[in-house]
């Protein structure tokens, strides 16, 4: 009898939904993610899984849900299955990227349009945004490089994994993370300002400042090194509240 | 101090930054504070003229709707073409109700919309603030008014074949106006992309019609007006060796210093 | 959503919360944390380890999981390929696409090896990697209060001092020059408005000299290598693992074997020199710990070079990241970046209670968390039976300001959300996950491999494949350094070896041999490596799911 019970109870935490992958029904355990369920349901991923963990865009994905006529667009590896999802694996985004050398770049409000002209096609349908995954203002971005503000589009775009589902409903046929790339770039080369400690020390290092301190203490035995290590002087925590370049 | 939402649009920011500055100093010293929307995106002009196409109207629409996500329920759009583009849909948006509900639906996540916020030109502004604009403005002006300002007759600013509203301010600021009976012809517009002779042209009589009357400078308000007027000056030379350069500037330019 | 039953422990966590503000907890003595780890730390269990049977390392001690590959029989029969006709010749082939495989042709390319000359062949896509992964940040003794040497010093004693001096030495003095690099390549750095970088503290520094980028710095850095290498133009041939070295008749490296995972065609590339950089072994699951590795990490770098003779080295130590994923489950495993205890978020137990300074070396951290749950039982029991402790993500902001979880720690935010868990008010569920391989194949401080006789000619390697940088265990922000200065180093010198070498006829001899040597061992011919893909088909995707000690 209680043996009954358990394997009861067991059954009730292995609750299954029904799933179509490709069209065809299969039922996996409720709670898994869409990369699981579809490992569970025999499939052996080559394309369409990179880090697993939302950094890497390989899994973007697309779904609809019974009686719903939205098409969802996500990461399959983050993203929990439902009873009723409809699933596909998108295995490439096509998509062409401008090639240009950053030092040659001359900087204006037209450079973005200069090398993705059909960002003019733009209509404001704001579809990119409804499909990107990291709920990313991705209309948003795509006009501010239009009208040349590169400050703006590589702040709101700077989570993009660039896993192409912008790129893929956009009906002015925009590739938008391959933009926004550019302008991050040129953001932080040109308009960030420049680390002016980074290229003193780079100076030091260059003129050997460091190389006899560092050839004593590459000779330094285990011993010695223990000692130094653990006593050395640990820079305190409190940090000043800072204000961050935006 | 008033304050009054504010639509750029894209021309502004970038190759009529002058037109920008000239005019959001004006509205200060007029004791307006015209406040640029936090979101707003293009106009969607490209699509402008095809009225047979729902998806074409998305853009302006969604601007609209920022206005009034914003809390406001006026707008102020100083190009010519975001003017017209924005007014167009807004008008649409009033009357059609059936083109409503499918962009309505077809937003689907966005608040509805059905009109309500009001598309203003900042001469539609200036003319209610006529009073306030006395100075000592020198000098004999021709205003251009090109045919977005006043074409389709419902989203005129003013008297749609006699416009006089620019007049009027260069008057009151002490200027004097020439007759200008070009003011309303077409620049050539974006033909200047695709058939710059005819944009050519047509500048060249504009220009030469304004000189013809005494006119010492042009004045403007649309962003592509203002770039076929000045840019093509360059070409007319080549054709016209004694063409001699006509100044072109922004109606907020010249407020600005008549103020100063 | 957390269930109903963590309530009273979260509510315990609020209750002390400001109380620990003001006292955080003390670091421990050298043989306080010699105890814990001995005790506690997985690396200490000696059933999970065993020692090799065969090549030039044979009797060292490594996982059973790095020995079931290692002791294991090549994916083709030597014989039945055709090595004279040549798919691709290049000067350079560089397996793996990542971080130090994008910095090694970078840098190639800045030495005279033109475009057309330099091949990347990677497993999955261009950029799928740990190092996209890498969410903290990056080391680099760049402030006034802080040197190269003092750098030298955190890393050899954070590695219980088993690195290798002159490759620590190279890591800590060209990291500045990879920062600055990377800032002329327009990688956005978290930086103050006068410029200054924004550098915290990571465990076991003793200068706040971690740079990041959000928490997607190792992406950042990815992205635009990534970028960077498609303006240059080089040829990248992606779903083509390695699968084994080829070696000329003087028994130089000359190239490798491809293995088109989507049409399961071969191709020979022959090469002047080959660089690994082919990354770790998250995906083996030693000890069936989860992960936080990307799909490919499954150690095929150490398979090939070790059947052309490179030696192992620190191979028996494994790094757990102190916090992985606890709770919710669909993400089991995945990384909580040292950046958010970096912060000041603080690990306390279901009592509410603080165990350990936030900020130990990565070992000594998980140790005690794992004392903290295993031998305390003072963890938190889910739903499906694992155990962790709170990470007080909520004191980051009474600390640094509303608005700093989403502006500093936008990746972290947006992976609980999504399974809406809000870390601005709630604390979040950890416990170690397999993170580095801390060891790899030696190499000298150009990169080149080692065997038993000195450099194996042709090989160079960079990054997480290769070991002594980091010792017998890796702190944070070094890792991302280490694909960048080796990857870097390796493709100079592997440029400057092209220029002067000549590949002679191919062969796979060297696998026949080791063929031979696995029979003369009594190994059975039950397994195959490199195994490029793990495999979570039908229910063992569950079980990693589910169970996870």
């Amino acid at each position: 009898m209680a043996r009954k019970r358990k394997e009861g109870r067991k059954k009730e935490e292995m609750k299954m939904v029904r799933i179509y992958i490709m069209g065809k029904e299969y039922k996996v355990p409720a709670g898994l993610t869409i990369m699981k369920a579809m490992e569970y349901a025999g499939y052996r991923y080559i394309r369409g899984a990179g880090c697993r963990a939302g950094f890497c865009g390989a899994c973007a994905t697309v779904y609809r849900k019974e009686g719903d006529y939205k098409l969802y667009a996500d990461l399959a590896c983050q993203t929990t299955v439902e009873d009723g999802m409809w699933l596909v694996q998108l295995p490439f985004t096509p998509a062409n990227k401008a090639t240009y050398d950053l030092e040659e770049i001359k900087l204006d409000d037209k450079t973005l349009v200069n090398f993705y002209p059909e960002i003019a096609r733009c209509v404001s349908c704001n579809t990119c945004t409804k499909a990107c995954p990291q709920e990313l203002e991705v209309m948003d971005y795509i006009q501010a490089c239009l009208r040349g503000d590169i400050k703006k589009a590589a702040e709101l775009s700077f989570d993009c994994i660039q896993c192409g589902l912008c790129a893929l409903r956009c009906p002015a046929e925009i590739a938008h993370y391959h933009v926004s790339q550019l302008a991050r770039r040129l953001y932080g080369k040109y308009i960030a300002p420049k680390a002016k400690h980074l290229e003193k020390r780079v100076e030091e290092i260059k003129e050997g400042k460091f190389d006899k301190e560092m050839k004593e203490i590459m000779e330094k035995s285990i011993e010695e090194l223990k000692e130094m290590y653990n006593s050395r002087y640990i820079e305190p925590e409190e940090e000043e509240i800072v204000v961050e370049a935006d | 101090m008033e304050e009054m939402a504010y639509y750029p649009g894209c021309t502004l920011k970038t190759n009529a930054k002058e037109f920008e500055e000239s005019l959001l100093r004006v509205f200060k010293k007029l004791g307006i504070r015209l406040k640029e929307l936090n979101k707003w995106y293009c106009c969607g002009t490209v699509y402008s003229l095809a009225t047979d196409n729902l998806m074409y109207r998305l853009a302006a629409i969604r601007n609209l709707i920022k206005v009034m996500e914003e809390g406001y329920d006026k707008v102020v759009v100083p190009c010519s073409i975001c003017y017209n583009t924005l007014k167009q849909a807004n008008l649409m948006a009033r009357n059609d109700k059936e083109a409503m509900e499918k962009i309505n639906s077809f937003m689907d996540e966005e608040p509805d919309y059905d009109g309500s916020v009001e598309v203003l030109h900042p001469l539609e502004l200036l003319r209610e603030k006529i009073d306030k604009l006395k100075g000592k403005l020198n000098g004999k002006y021709a205003c251009y008014y090109g045919c977005l300002l006043l074409r389709p007759k419902e989203v005129a600013i003013d008297e749609y074949e006699m416009p006089t509203i620019m007049e009027k301010i260069v008057e009151a600021l002490g200027g004097s106006v020439v007759n200008f009976p070009l003011k309303n012809e077409c620049c050539g517009s974006y033909n200047v992309v695709s058939n710059k002779e005819a944009v050519i042209d047509r500048v060249y009589r504009i220009i030469m019609n304004a000189r013809k009357n005494e006119a010492e400078a042009i004045l403007t308000s649309c962003p592509l007006c203002h770039f076929n007027l000045k840019e093509m000056q360059n070409e007319i030379k080549k054709i016209h060796a004694d063409f001699v350069d006509m100044p072109i500037y922004y109606f907020s330019q010249i407020i600005e210093e008549a103020l100063e | 959503m957390y269930p109903k039953e963590f309530e009273k422990s979260i509510r315990k966590v609020e209750e002390t919360r400001q109380e620990r503000l003001k006292k955080p907890p003390e670091r421990l003595g050298e043989k306080e944390k010699e105890e814990l780890l001995k005790k506690w730390h997985p690396d200490y269990k000696p059933e999970a380890k065993r020692k090799l049977r065969v090549g030039v390392s044979k009797g060292s001690i490594v996982p059973n999981e790095v020995a079931d590959i290692i002791e294991a029989y090549p994916l083709i029969n030597p014989d039945e390929i055709d090595l004279s006709q040549i798919d691709y010749e290049t000067d350079i082939l560089i397996i793996g696409g990542g971080g130090a495989g994008t910095a090694a042709a970078l840098f190639a390319y800045y030495n005279g090896i033109s475009p057309e000359n330099i091949i990347i062949a990677t497993k999955l896509r261009h950029g799928d990697s740990n190092t996209i992964m890498a969410q903290g940040g990056i080391q680099a003794a760049d402030k006034e209060n802080d040197s190269p040497v003092i750098h030298y010093l955190d890393v050899i004693g954070g590695g219980h001092f088993a690195n290798k001096p002159e490759l620590v030495a190279r890591l800590v003095l060209d990291a500045p020059l990879i920062i600055k690099w990377h800032e002329e390549l327009g990688v956005m750095y978290d930086k103050k408005e006068d410029g200054e970088m924004i550098t915290i503290h990571g465990g076991g520094t003793s200068r706040k000299r971690m740079h990041s980028a959000k928490d997607y710095t190792g992406m950042e850095i990815m992205r635009v290598l990534r970028d960077e290498a498609r303006n240059i133009g080089i040829e990248v041939l992606e779903f083509s693992p390695a699968i084994d070295l080829l070696i000329d008749d003087e028994g130089k490296v000359g190239g490798a074997l491809l293995y088109n995972l989507e049409t399961d065609q071969y191709y020979v590339v022959k090469a002047k020199a080959v660089i690994l950089a082919t990354g770790g072994f998250g995906r083996l699951h030693i000890q069936g710990f989860p992960t936080t590795n990307h799909y490919g990490a499954t150690a095929d770098g150490l398979v090939m070079a070790y059947r052309v003779g490179a030696k192992l080295r620190d191979m028996d130590s494994v790094q757990y990241h102190p916090t992985g994923v606890a709770y919710p489950e669909q993400i089991v495993g995945l990384l909580v970046t040292e950046k958010v205890r970096g912060l000041g978020a603080q690990p306390v137990n279901v009592e509410g209670e603080q165990f350990v300074h936030p900020l130990e070396p990565r070992d000594v951290e998980a140790a005690a968390i794992i004392r903290e749950c295993y031998g305390r039982n003072k963890g938190v029991i889910t739903p499906t039976g694992m155990r962790g402790i709170w990470l007080d993500s909520p004191m980051i902001e009474i600390i640094h300001g509303k608005g700093t979880i989403e502006r500093r720690l936008g990746a972290m935010f947006r992976m609980f959300k999504r399974f809406d868990i809000d870390m601005r008010y709630e604390p979040i569920l950890v416990f170690p996950t397999l993170h580095y391989q801390n060891g790899g194949i030696e190499i000298n401080e150009n990169a080149q491999v080692l065997g038993i006789n000195g450099i194996i000619k042709g090989l160079f390697a960079a990054g997480e494949v290769e070991g002594g940088v980091h010792g017998k265990n890796r702190l944070m922000g070094n890792s991302l350094l280490d694909t960048q200065v080796f990857g870097r180093i390796a493709g100079i010198n592997a440029a400057k070896y092209s220029r002067k070498a000549k590949v002679g006829k191919l062969s796979l001899e060297h696998v026949k041999k080791y063929v031979e040597e696995l029979k003369k061992a009594g190994i059975k011919e039950e397994r195959k490596a490199p195994i490029l893909l793990p495999d979570y088909r039908e229910k063992k995707v569950l079980s990693r799911a589910i169970d996870i000690l």
